[in-house]
This record gives structure tokens, sequence and C-alpha cells, in this order.
């Protein structure tokens, strides 16, 4: 055994000159990634920063001193002291070469491609080239609208042979069910044989083809993209919480796609979150109802009054259930009103899916708030203790967040039975259709708030959408009922409940409620790549 | 050197008679107000003037020369016959009468008059346009409203379900044809949009965009290829 003292740690750093501009970065960085932070974008295809590097496309080829040729600077690592150039002739003479490389059988067909406006390839085109085009031969014809799986569409001619689209089956869903076949410019993307492009991951390589060669068929021909606006929020699919920007328009969202956030869901998001989105237009709770009958906010909460005040005088009479479905600022509030009533607490969710759990993104808990109700409510009981309470009749009110309630058909029929049941809900679904009253909340694109995941972080949502009819904010619904019993809860903004959340539940004290973010026009917002 | 006249300007000794001027502000003054002369407020002179001017219009638009529509069509103008016509033509080659007996009569407009919108058709009589929603972004007016839908067609996959312009809303500034990469619509009509009762019967569907050829005498084919290499570039395949 040697005694000798141990030789000093490496540098975890490491100094380049990029263009003139001195990089410090993380020892192993490649090039691109280097560049980008002292502001040198360095165009590519191929290079994803959540894949493997493929260096095929050869659009991000630099200069390097003391090297002979060009480098892909994807997969050029970098080194101490050494000296890149990406604004000389040779680089960029090289990279408009290639960029004309793969314009060549291009069909070019813009007006008719959903990628036009966030598309890599138009961006690239407008910053490289520019210019018309000096082929005069017939372009290579391949397959057009080819199905590869349930949720997308192939245009082979549009493809440019990056293979982002192969890495994300492989290394994002684990299956490998894209290949290419042929060679040359005969080359295309395919199918592996006797698969389909089916994997809950899929809509993914949708996200990362640079031009339109992937296009979804639940987005497709929709909308293009330049005309949508997108706000940042948290999917609300199941406990992982992967962020995602909501693409909407005329008050509708119309597609959600992942947001980068390196601690909850990298680059990605599941298909089956991405498809949430369409449960927002449907059988939505538009109108306050009193008795299965629309009603006015005021009636329908005086009637809720009304029915309370006699179960009010025995305060373990009354139920009031939070929902894991529903928001941090929902869930407090009510709360709230609970203790203001001395009402019992219980608490609601949708039963897990052992069948989603994959150890990736997906999870079993389909609930995006569990996490945060168990922190507001700890000792909230649990359905099989509100469907005793109901059974035995020792509750004789329920009021309910969420259209969740699943409990077996006897507490059911009873619930119906019960005198007095409120629900504040987003849809008229369920039990929110057998209660007396029921209030109409807005949804989780439609008002501020926050969501929990299974980690305990807690996450924004912003609004992006009108809520339909009358419906208003879960805290704003729970104000109203408030006042009509003539409880001291009150709010007048998202924010206020926030503030008044984080100073009462002890793990989130100092928890800063973040900027407002505004939607943000894709239209000038350049490609996303 | 030169100078420029502004440099050797000397301040101006015309203007009002300055009465006073203040001690605690010299600009503050006191001047002597010019009113108008009794001649000058009893206007007889301005009202005969007038007169002359109503009576030169009368005279001319009783015994001058009228310019038919068809002269205007075609840009000729009436001769001069009677006296007063050739002296009233000796004070102006064009002083004539212009006015058009419009709805019986209709000036032609000119070739490049920004009209009534069409949609142009392909070769098979589908519609041109794409759904690109390149002329509802560039609309100003925000007139244009269209939802794309896909079709079985191999070559072009998309077109428009609805195609409506609000021609109410619509300023007329031919954006939505500079934007079509398709040749698909134009405003080359010849005619103007149509008076209407309602609100609702100012926005031209689809159908009525592409009959607006037909009713006004224009080819609704283009001689522009669509998609690459010709009308039928996917022929075949």
């Amino acid at each position: 055994m040697s005694t000798d003292p141990q030789p000093p740690a490496p540098p975890t750093t490491v100094t380049l000159t990029i263009d003139g501009k001195s990089a410090t970065v993380p020892k192993g960085t490649n090039v691109l990634e280097a560049a980008k932070t002292v502001g040198v974008e360095i165009s590519a295809f191929c290079y994803h920063p959540g894949l493997s590097i493929a260096a095929c496309c050869r659009q991000c080829l630099v200069a390097v001193e003391k090297n002979p040729k060009l480098q892909p600077s994807c997969q050029q690592i970098v080194g101490d002291g050494m000296v890149v150039h990406t604004t000389d002739a040779q680089s960029t003479a090289a990279r408009k070469q290639m960029l004309e490389f793969t314009l060549v059988n291009h069909p070019i067909d813009c007006p008719i491609c959903d990628k036009a406006g966030e598309c890599t390839l138009q961006k690239h085109y407008f910053e490289h080239d520019n210019a018309a085009s000096r082929i005069d031969t017939p372009k290579v014809e391949k397959p057009k609208v080819v199905d590869l799986g349930p949720h997308i569409v192939l245009d082979a001619e549009r493809c440019i042979l990056c293979t982002r689209c192969i890495r994300v089956c492989d290394e994002v869903a684990g299956q490998h069910q894209l290949e290419m076949k042929q060679r040359g410019d005969h080359e295309e993307i395919t199918t592996a044989p006797g698969q389909k492009l089916d994997n809950p991951y899929s809509l993914n390589t949708v996200d990362v083809c640079p031009v339109g060669a992937l296009t979804s068929k639940d987005f497709r021909f929709t909308m293009r993209a330049w005309e949508l606006d997108a706000t940042p929020s948290v999917c609300q699919g199941c406990a992982t919480g992967c962020n995602v920007e909501l693409h909407h328009k005329n008050d509708r969202v119309w597609r959600l796609v992942p947001r980068h956030n390196p601690a909850v869901n990298g680059h990605w998001m599941c298909d089956e979150g991405r498809f949430t989105y369409h449960d927002l237009r449907e059988q939505r709770l538009a109108v306050a109802t009193v008795g299965g009958l629309p009603a006015s906010w005021d009636k329908a909460v005086k009637a809720a009054a009304d029915k309370l005040a006699t179960p009010l005088k025995d305060a373990g009479s009354v139920a009031v259930v939070l929902s894991a479905q529903a928001s941090n600022e929902d869930n407090y509030a009510l709360a709230k009103l609970a203790a203001a009533w001395k009402a019992k607490l219980f608490v609601t969710a949708r039963p897990d899916r052992g069948d989603r759990a994959d150890g990736k993104l997906r999870v079993a808990d389909v609930n995006p708030n569990r996490a945060g109700v168990a922190a507001i409510a700890a000792d909230a009981g649990d359905l099989a203790a509100l469907e005793a309470g109901v059974n035995t009749g020792a509750l004789r009110a329920v009021v309910f967040l969420g259209h969740d309630l699943p409990v077996s058909e006897t507490a059911l029929r009873r619930l119906r039975e019960l005198d007095c049941v409120v629900a504040l809900a987003t849809h008229e679904r369920g039990p929110v259709k057998a209660a007396g009253i029921a209030l109409p909340i807005a949804a989780w694109t439609e008002t501020h708030g926050s969501v929990t995941n299974a980690d305990g972080r807690i996450q924004r949502m912003h609004a992006a959408v009108a809520a339909p009819g009358q419906a208003v904010p879960g805290w704003e619904a729970v104000a109203r009922l408030a006042q009509a019993t003539s409880a001291k809860v009150a709010w007048t903004t998202a924010r206020d409940v926030w503030k008044d959340m984080t100073a009462a539940v002890k793990p989130w004290a100092g928890t800063p409620w973040g900027r407002e973010v505004r939607p943000l026009a894709l239209r000038f917002a350049g490609s996303r790549g | 050197m030169a100078s420029h006249a502004h440099d050797d300007h000397e301040p101006t000794t015309t203007g009002p008679k300055v009465l006073a001027t203040s001690t605690v502000s010299p600009k503050v003054r006191t001047i002597a107000v010019v009113r108008p002369s009794e001649q000058e407020t009893s206007y007889l002179a301005a009202t005969k003037a007038g007169l002359g001017i109503t009576l030169r219009h009368f005279a001319k638009n009783l015994f001058g020369r009228r310019r038919t529509v068809d002269q205007l069509n075609k840009g000729e103008h009436p001769v001069p016959t009677t006296a007063f016509q050739k002296a009233l033509s000796v004070v102006s080659p064009i002083n004539e009468i212009e006015t058009i007996q419009y709805p019986e009569e209709k000036a032609v407009y000119p070739e490049r008059f920004r009209g009534l919108h069409r949609l142009m058709q392909r070769d098979d009589g589908q519609v041109r346009c794409v759904a690109c929603m390149c002329c509802p972004t560039v609309c100003p007016a925000h007139c244009i409203t269209i939802i794309p839908e896909q079709t079985d067609d191999n070559g072009i996959e998309k077109r428009p379900a609805v195609f409506e312009i609000d021609e109410l809303r619509c300023v007329v500034c031919g954006l939505c044809v500079e934007a079509c990469p398709c040749d698909a619509i134009r405003m080359d009509s010849g005619t103007h949009a149509k008076p209407v009762e309602e609100r609702a019967d100012a926005v031209m569907t689809k159908d009525k965009l592409i009959a607006v050829s037909k009713d006004n005498g224009k080819n609704p084919t283009s001689i522009a290829t669509q998609g690459g290499v010709g009308p039928n570039w996917r022929e075949g395949r």
C-alpha cells in the first residue's frame, strides 16, 4: 500500500474559447452545449439534449483549432484550452452545404405541413441559406400519409433522417419500434419488423421531429403553430406532475407538450397525459344546479346554506370531502371552511392503476395532488370512513369536491337519499348528478393554482383559458358558500389563498408564489425544435 | 460659403401694433386688435363670387357636354358642338359633366381593381386552397375564417372544410392574395361586394366564393402549378 498523499482532485470544469468568448463548463459537456452558455447557437437536427448522440446530420460542424477536419459539435467533448470557431468561412460553408443536401429531397410543402412555424429546418434555412434551390432534378418520391400507429402519421418525404424518433423509442420508451430502411436518398424511416409505433411515450417522437415528418393524429390539421399561445402548467394525469405547456387559442386548449424540467420529467411526457385536455370540454358543469335544475349562484348558495343549517348545529354530522384531483388552493379553501364549520374531513381519490407504473414517468397513482391533500389535511378520514359514516347514518350532510367518489353502490344510494349533498365540481358526472346542489368550478387550465406531486414538489399552474359558463375558481366557490353560512372564510385572489395556505401548512412555510406568467405567442417564439 | 436663408433672418417689424409690454415678462404684451371692416363683415363680395360659381355650374349642367358611360369606359371625351361648349372647352379641355346614372349605367373598374374575393379551382374542380392559414394570419381585419380538414387526396392532404370571408369586415387591402402560396384566392373578379340587408348575408362561404368566378365570367382555374410540377403531379402513384 502506498502512503503517498492523494493526488489533487482533477478539475471538474473545463475552460475553452468559442468564437473568441471564454466558456467555462463542466467536464464532459459537448461543444454545442458549451457554445449555448456563451450565447452561440450552433444549428443541429439530430442532436437533442435528452437523447444519445448520433452525429448523423452533420449540421453542427464547427472548426476546432489544431484539428485538420471539421468536427460535429454535438459529439465533440470540450477540452481545456480548446479553441472553437463557428463563424469562420470553412465551417459556415460546410453547414450551409449540409443544409442544401438536406433540402435536396425535402418537398418544401410548408403550406400544408403542420410543423411550419415551429420547424427546425425552416429556422436553419432562414439563418443559413435563404437562397433558391439549385436542384433541377426531380425529387425522390417516398410514401406519404403512412399510418405508423394509433397516434402518429409519417410523411417520409419530409423526413430528414435525423433518427431522433428512433432514439426516443429506444431510450425513452425502451421499445425498439422504429428503424431505417434502404440507403442513400431512398433511405426512410419505417416501423421495425412486426412492430407498430405504439408505446406510452410515442408522441414524444412528434415533438422531437425537427420537420413535419411525424405528425400527431390528434393535433394534425387543427391549428397552425403560429396561431397558438403557450402557457406553462402541470399535467394532471398522474402523481408525477410532468411539466407541460398548454397550447391554446380561442379559449380552448389544442394540445399539451412537455416542458423541460430535469427534476421531474426531463424533456418528456406520456401520451395518456397529452390527451387529458380533451376532458376539459366534455360534460362540464357550467351552471349551478339545485335539485338537478339550473339556478343562479345566489340561489344555489342560499339553498345550500338553508339545507346545511340544521346539520351544522351538530358539527359531527357534516362531512367535507377533499379531492386528490383538485389543486392545493381548492382543497385548502374547503379544509378551512370545514374547520370553521367544525365538520369532519375526508379525502377522496381515484383508485390506483397498477398497470400504469413503468418505472419511468408513469406511476400507478392517477391523482395529481394526493401529496398536497395529505399535507393540508393530515388527519382526514379516508373513503372507507366516509362510507361507514354514510351507511350508519352518522353523516347527515356531505359537501364534496370533484366528481370522483369511488364508494360502494350501497353508500352511493345512501348518499343520494341524504337531504343535503353539495358538490363543488368541474364536471357533471357520477355523484355530481345525484347531488342536490352542484356548484360549478373552474378546471386546472382555467385558474391559477398549484399541485403537489408524489415527490412533494409544489408546482404552479397558470390560467390559460376562460372557465365555461358561470364556473368560478374552487376557492371562490368555497368563499361564497362560507359567506352564505356566515363562516369567516374569504379570499379575493388565488395568491391570497396561497399566502394563507403557506402560513398554515407547516412543510410549505415560506414557499414563494412565483411570478405570474402570461401566454407566449408561439408565432414569435421561434422553433421549438 | 453658402448661407441658409434663416441664417441672416432679421426680426420681423410687421405684426400687430404693441400697446404695452409687461415689465415682469417682456413676452407678455398688449396688442391692438385689428377688426374686419364693415364692408368685409357684410360678406356681399363673397356671396357674389359664390353665386357666380353656382351659376357657372348651372350653365355647364344645362348646356355643357356630357361624357357618356361608354366614352368613360373607352377613355374618350365628347366633342364640343355648341358655341357655349366650345367656349367652355377653352377654359379647360375636360370641362364636361361626368355624372353616371348608377345603377343603370356602370363604369368598368380598372384591370388591377381589388374587388370581391374569389376562390380558384384546380383542374378537377376541387378548391385550390390547402388551408395553410396564411391569409387569416396576415389579414389585418380578421375577416377570414378557415377550418381545415383532411382529404384522401394523396398529394394535397389538407383542404378547407369551412372558408368564410366577412366582406363587411374586409378592408380590401389585398394582403390575402399576396400571402396565398397556391394562387387560391384572388380579388380580380372586377366587381365589389354586394349590398346586403343583413350582416350575415355579407359572409361569403366557400361555395359562394367559388361561384364568383362563374358569375363574373372569370376563368376559375390557374396556370400556376400546385405542389411542384404541374396540376397532376402525383398522377399514377
